[in-house]
């Protein structure tokens, strides 16, 4: 893309990412935002949210993080629900280990950047810039792109009826071979998108605060690289 | 639209379905079998099936616990639930299971007292809670699950708790495997390798399917993109006349698998010489009963059960859609007399047998599918 245009899949990219985001906010998510490299895009996207230029438009709650442990930050900010957006390369250390960390606290991802893309599944949305430039996050088309987003955002809410998620079909935990992320508390506690539960952790002795697990029938199966 | 979102990185399922045509031999036609039902799910979910080229085509294996389990099984479970002062647990999807007189959720109807619990320390927990009753857990699964029936076992002995009982109907993926291989009716070109079953025992116990049979097989992940992902793995192995085990969901499995729960399920688990699979029949070495040292806790012997064996019923052929030979819909019974509301055999009851998946999103998805291809 160079700014000023989309190409078609980037297009459809930020329109799943809109809905998503609007439903979020419908249910009462907060948009928890965070670009350890360019701190001043994540304060710009939260403030976009929060405080809309358009007359008329719902404020929406949604805060930049920031700090030296985002991890941290995260962990004690993001309730289930909410959303975790990034503005970041595809190889930012932190960005990676807070995205996927975020489904065990209840998080959708959404991650925007530039260069090569993350691998597939570090986010539940990737809205990517294929351009290689290393001086495009400094010239506005991360900018245009999470504009686009905030405006159909709102768009999504003009249409009260997309803004209703279908619930999730239910599903067997023996029969779908269930695995759910989960990040150790405490021996024995760990926090999934369900909340904090208590989880056998036995099989994956000795765990420590922060450790990542899968979860299967109320017992850590394995553990999970962060 | 929806379609599309439900892939999550669209552009990326765009490539891998691109990669998949480019690989897929246009005179040739490729049959690969997901064993696991969470992988039936996600296929019927998304609609994967009908975005693959037409010569590419994926039939839907034996690896829904629930599915598996033979009638006279079922009927075990009822005879105990109905028990005096007994307190049945099982998964939610074990009550709508029939058996040859109803199903848990009937009996429970009846006044059985049945209770579905998440795992089975819940149930063990719940033992605790009740020291005048009997608690039994209906144990099912495949490996990802025995472990966590281990660890109750090993904590209803530590502490001490007597009326605690497992009914052990856990089962094993490689006999299966190994029966669907040798069936003369089903001619494969490979294997999606389950996903979580994997974490516990590893990418070795798959070797034979290479090694003796001459099949690829790829362990793979849940997400839509992991299917496609490792439908090209297998399509790569065939075009390069490779024939491996490989591991897509290498995020999550390792090649070891989980040393700790396999040698727990040592401990606490032995193979019951041989065991009955729905519509696979009788499977040697193919299923788990509680070892000797864990005797106390078996529900098989602590209870006289019937233990009787039950023919399906006559329009029932989840044999035949259980080893890929028929589609869901080409049973006569789906989608009239059998439906997730009133399931007449197994495959419609949990949302990962191929016929419920089938009945509740497959049906949908032909023409968006082919939008989407196209787009
Ligand atoms: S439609 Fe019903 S009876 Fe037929 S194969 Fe499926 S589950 Fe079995």
């Amino acid at each position: 893309m160079t700014v000023g245009t989309l190409d078609q899949e980037l297009a459809a990219d930020l329109a799943a990412a809109s809905l998503v985001l609007a439903r979020r906010f419908a249910a009462g998510a907060t948009l928890w935002c965070l670009a350890p490299s360019w701190e001043p895009h994540a304060q710009h996207v939260a403030v976009e949210f929060v405080h809309p230029v358009i007359v008329g438009k719902k404020a929406l709650p949604a805060v930049a993080l920031t700090g030296p442990d985002l991890v941290a930050a995260g962990r004690v900010s993001v309730r289930a629900g909410d959303v975790v957006l990034a503005v970041a390369g595809a190889d930012d250390p932190q960005v990676r280990d807070v995205l996927r960390r975020a489904p065990a606290w209840g998080a959708t991802t959404l991650w925007i950047g530039s260069g090569g893309r993350p691998p597939p599944g570090a986010a539940d949305h990737v809205l990517w810039l294929d351009d290689p430039d290393p001086a495009l996050p400094a010239t506005g088309g991360f900018v245009l792109l999470y504009h686009l987003l905030w405006e159909l955002t709102h768009v999504c809410f003009e249409h009260p009826g997309l803004l209703t998620e279908q619930a999730p079909g239910s599903v067997c935990i023996t029969c779908s071979d269930e695995g759910r992320l989960g990040e150790v508390v405490a021996p024995g506690r760990v926090r999934t998108a369900g909340g904090v539960e208590d989880v056998s952790t036995l099989l994956v002795d000795p765990v420590a605060p922060g450790d990542l697990v899968l979860v299967h029938a109320g017992t850590a199966i394995t553990r999970v690289d962060p | 639209m929806r379609f599309v979102d439900e892939f999550r990185d669209p552009a990326a399922a765009r490539t891998l379905l691109g990669a998949i045509e480019r690989l897929a031999a246009p005179d040739r036609h490729h049959k690969f079998m997901e064993v696991c039902g969470g992988h039936t799910h996600t296929i019927y979910r998304h609609g994967i099936e009908h975005l693959l080229p037409a010569n590419v085509e994926l039939v839907h294996g034996p690896g829904c616990p629930v599915c598996v389990i033979p009638m006279g099984r079922v009927d075990d479970a009822m005879w105990l639930a109905e028990q005096p002062d007994v307190i049945f647990t099982c998964f939610g999807d074990m009550m709508r299971v029939p058996g040859s007189n109803g199903s848990l959720l009937e009996a429970k109807a009846r006044g059985a007292d049945v209770r579905f619990v998440y795992s089975p320390l819940d149930a063990l927990a719940l033992a605790t809670r009740n020291p005048d009753r009997q608690v039994v857990f209906f144990a099912l699964g495949f490996e990802t699950t025995a472990p966590s029936t281990a660890v109750t076992l090993v904590r209803a002995r530590e502490l001490g708790v007597a009326n605690f009982s497992v009914f052990c109907n856990h089962v094993t993926i490689v006999p299966p495997l190994k029966a669907i291989l040798d069936s003369p009716d089903l001619r494969l070109d490979g294997f999606l390798g389950p996903g979580h079953v994997s974490t516990v025992v590893g990418n070795r116990p798959y070797r034979f399917v290479p090694e003796v049979y001459g099949k690829p097989i790829v362990v793979a992940g849940f997400e839509p993109l992991d299917i496609l992902a490792s439908v090209a793995m297998l399509l790569t192995q065939l075009r390069e006349g490779r024939c491996e085990v490989e591991n897509q969901y290498s995020r999550i499995v390792r090649d070891e698998g989980n040393p700790a729960a396999l040698a727990l399920m040592g401990q606490v688990f032995a193979l019951r010489p041989h065991f009955e699979w729905r519509g696979l029949g009788f499977i040697s070495q193919s299923a788990l009963r509680l070892h000797d040292d864990f005797a106390e806790f078996d529900a098989e012997q602590r209870f006289a059960m019937p233990g009787v064996r039950v023919a399906d019923p006559k329009a029932c052929q989840c044999g035949e859609v259980l080893k890929g030979v028929l589609k869901p819909w080409e049973c006569k019974v789906f989608g009239t007399a059998c439906t997730p509301e009133t399931p007449i055999g197994t495959c419609m009851v949990s949302p990962e047998g191929a016929c419920a998946a089938y009945y509740n999103f497959g049906r949908m998805h032909r023409d968006a599918a082919h939008l989407v291809a196209r787009g």
